[in-house]
């Protein structure tokens, strides 16, 4: 296990003197883990609730209603989002060639999100719901999460205003991008829609729901996968061009699709072309970076079988590729009328937000944590294994939506089909979904403490 | 232009941002002053031109009722909104009538807005007028009372509260009657 550990080590020094301090990006990372961990019980138990819906049912905050919404923001902000920040805390200083802008300011960022988060859970379970997916916190904890993005943004800027090498590696225009990106669509989601009503307000809060992954998980992803394909297999990114062409047109392209959430909805039809349209363009970007990505990898596949987070890399690259083809063709009117509203959209999101961005963020923090503590990883077996528990139960997850959605919206098509009978039908795919969410639960709980048992871990344990 | 972008961190951002309020701003804040019905309230009194009615703000009831809707994530599983799709009119219209499709005029007082994305119950967009007060009290104590095999969880608190109950069905009954598209008083038993 020794000798991928250590060849990657050599090669992240080549600056000698410069010592980074780092505490930022492991406070970042260890309470995303904790996070990770604790969410995902509660997405076991809604989980759950699809079979078994009479489940802990007699108690206002462990509804449904309740505990969705908690389970869609700690996994997108507690976890996927501050795993992010606490990569790139690590990365961005690392391509600069400087220390991180302020370590202090980085912790005091750390402990905001923290806050966030805490409130988070309390507010949700009371029932203070502002109604708007992805925006459910109240106004208060909106206006702290600002704070803390202009926080984060602010160090990342300032760290690469103060860098030592003029060219910019892609990494750092993809965080850039996230950092100024977020701000805007955050603004829309949150705060935009407080001053609007109806149609209007739907169109600004689909706006930020579908750039909250475009725009915020997809650069800061991409931005880590960018970083860690080439740095984990100790192999130059195949062409500088192509990845800008993957930037630009991201950049271009993906503000556009918002209205596609709506399609055949009480939205104007030519805005709803325009999504379509904007939709199909995606391909441009999302293909231009995995093609450029498997090209890395040429020649050197081999390297999966002996490395955790190239496997959770590669994979990532996979689903990014398949998550971003369903979203194109899922926008097309005729495909539409069949899969809208089905059960197709929670796998599809879980495909781009779980079996992509999340196993990005899973194979950074692999890499990182033990050279942050300067230990090695706790076992190399048991990341080996939480890859498996993730890969199975993702891919039993994803397909029996993707199949179970299709099949739910040809049923509704037929209307002489009672709805309740398209309820029982689906039956069967929510209890393999349940199964499939404990393997992939059984992955986090051997993720997180393989993370935990390194960082906290004292020497003598983790050499075992 | 880009090339540029390699190795100047302004430059990058400038075009980043430029890029993106491109779009940005046209799918925002353009279309609300092309689409003027997006703020118009619905009305219509004259058959000749389509079905009926008058969208008017809820009452204070209605909305304490929104209000318990979106507390309890109603939103999450059903949707509020009849598609320009023959299966969402036939599926949600009612003894042989079609339901009217939704459109931007009917939501023009609703916020925050619950048109949904997941149907994991029926769509509730024409829900107003279809069930009595008392199904609603026997649905919400226990949904598999009324429906078996729904996956709907009970609400005893709802039920057990007599000022919430009354408002969740005052905001329930008013859902899809700006267009005068069913009678009164018809429920389903």
């Amino acid at each position: 296990m020794q000798p991928q550990f250590s060849k990657a080590e050599v090669a992240t020094t080549p600056e000698g003197a410069l010592v980074h301090d780092d505490s930022t990006a492991k406070w970042f990372l260890v309470s995303s883990v904790a996070y990770f961990f604790i969410v995902g019980i509660i997405a076991v138990i809604i989980a759950a609730k699809f079979v078994w819906p009479d489940l802990m049912g007699t108690m206002s905050w462990l509804t449904y209603g309740r505990l969705r919404p908690l389970h869609v923001n700690g996994m997108l902000f507690g976890w996927l989002l501050a795993a992010d920040m606490g990569l790139a805390y690590y990365v961005i200083p690392r391509l600069c060639g400087v220390k991180l802008w302020s370590e202090k300011l980085g912790l005091a960022t750390a402990i905001l999100w923290n806050v966030i988060i805490l409130g988070a859970v309390v507010t949700l379970l009371a029932g203070q719901n502002q109604g708007w997916e992805y925006a459910e916190l109240p106004w208060y904890l909106d206006v702290l999460v600002v704070a803390a993005w202009i926080m984060f943004g602010l160090n990342v800027l300032m760290t690469v205003a103060s860098r030592k090498h003029q060219a910019m590696y892609v990494t750092i225009w993809y965080t850039m991008g996230c950092i100024l990106w977020t701000a805007f669509v955050y603004l829309t989601g949150n705060f935009a829609t407080l001053v609007t009503t109806g149609t209007n307000q739907a169109n600004l809060n689909w706006m930020y729901v579908h750039n909250a992954v475009g725009l915020i998980f997809t650069p800061i992803g991409l931005a880590i996968a960018y970083y860690f394909i080439p740095r984990a297999s100790n192999t130059p990114l195949h062409s500088h061009k192509l990845s800008m062409v993957g930037f630009w047109s991201l950049a271009f392209v993906y503000v556009w699709t918002g209205a596609h959430h709506m399609l055949h909805g009480p939205i104007s039809q030519w805005l709803q072309t325009i999504a379509i349209a904007f939709s199909l363009m995606l391909l441009i970007p999302v293909w231009a970076v995995v093609y450029n990505l498997f090209a890395t990898m040429k020649g050197q596949w081999h390297q999966l079988r002996e490395s955790v987070p190239l496997k959770f890399l590669m994979s990532g690259v996979v689903f990014y590729l398949l998550t971003c083809f369903q979203g194109p063709m899922h926008s097309l009117r005729t495909v539409n009328a069949i899969v809208s509203k089905t059960d197709w959209i929670p796998g599809h999101a879980h495909m781009a937000v779980l079996g992509c961005f999340s196993f990005f963020a899973i194979a950074g923090t692999y890499f990182t944590v033990p050279k942050l503590w300067g230990k090695p990883l706790h076992s190399q077996s048991l990341a080996n294994w939480s890859y498996w528990m993730l890969m199975i139960g993702g891919l039993g997850f994803f397909t029996t939506l993707w199949l179970g959605g299709f099949w739910q919206g040809w049923q509704w098509n037929n209307w002489s089909i009672p709805f309740i009978d398209t309820v029982i039908a689906l039956r069967p795919i929510w209890i393999v979904r349940f199964v499939s969410g404990i393997l992939m639960f059984i992955g986090i709980v051997m993720f997180a403490y393989n993370i935990l048992a390194t960082a906290l871990g004292d020497q003598q344990e983790a050499a075992v | 232009m880009f090339k540029k972008a390699d190795n100047n961190a302004l430059w990058a951002i400038g075009i980043s941002l430029a890029l993106f309020f491109i779009g940005g701003i046209l799918t925002t804040v353009v279309p609300p002053l092309v689409d003027t019905t997006w703020a118009k309230p619905f009305e219509n009194h004259d058959p000749a031109k389509g079905v009926t009615g008058k969208v008017v703000p809820l009452t204070d009831l209605q909305k304490k009722g929104r209000a318990i809707y979106v507390r309890e994530g109603c939103w999450y599983c059903h949707t509020q909104q009849v598609r320009t799709l023959l299966a969402d009119t036939k599926r949600y219209g009612w003894r042989g009538v079609d339901a009217p499709i939704s459109t931007p005029d009917e939501f023009v007082y609703d916020d925050p807005h619950m048109f949904g994305t997941k149907r994991t119950g029926p769509d509730l967009a024409r829900v107003g007028g279809k069930y009595d007060e008392q199904w609603h009290r026997t649905h919400f104590r226990n949904p598999r009372d009324l429906v078996k095999g729904s996956i709907m969880p009970p609400y005893p608190w709802i039920v057990n509260n007599p000022e919430e109950f009354k408002a969740m069905v005052a905001y329930l009954q008013s859902l899809g009657r700006g267009k005068d598209w069913r009678p009164a008083n018809d429920y389903e038993k």
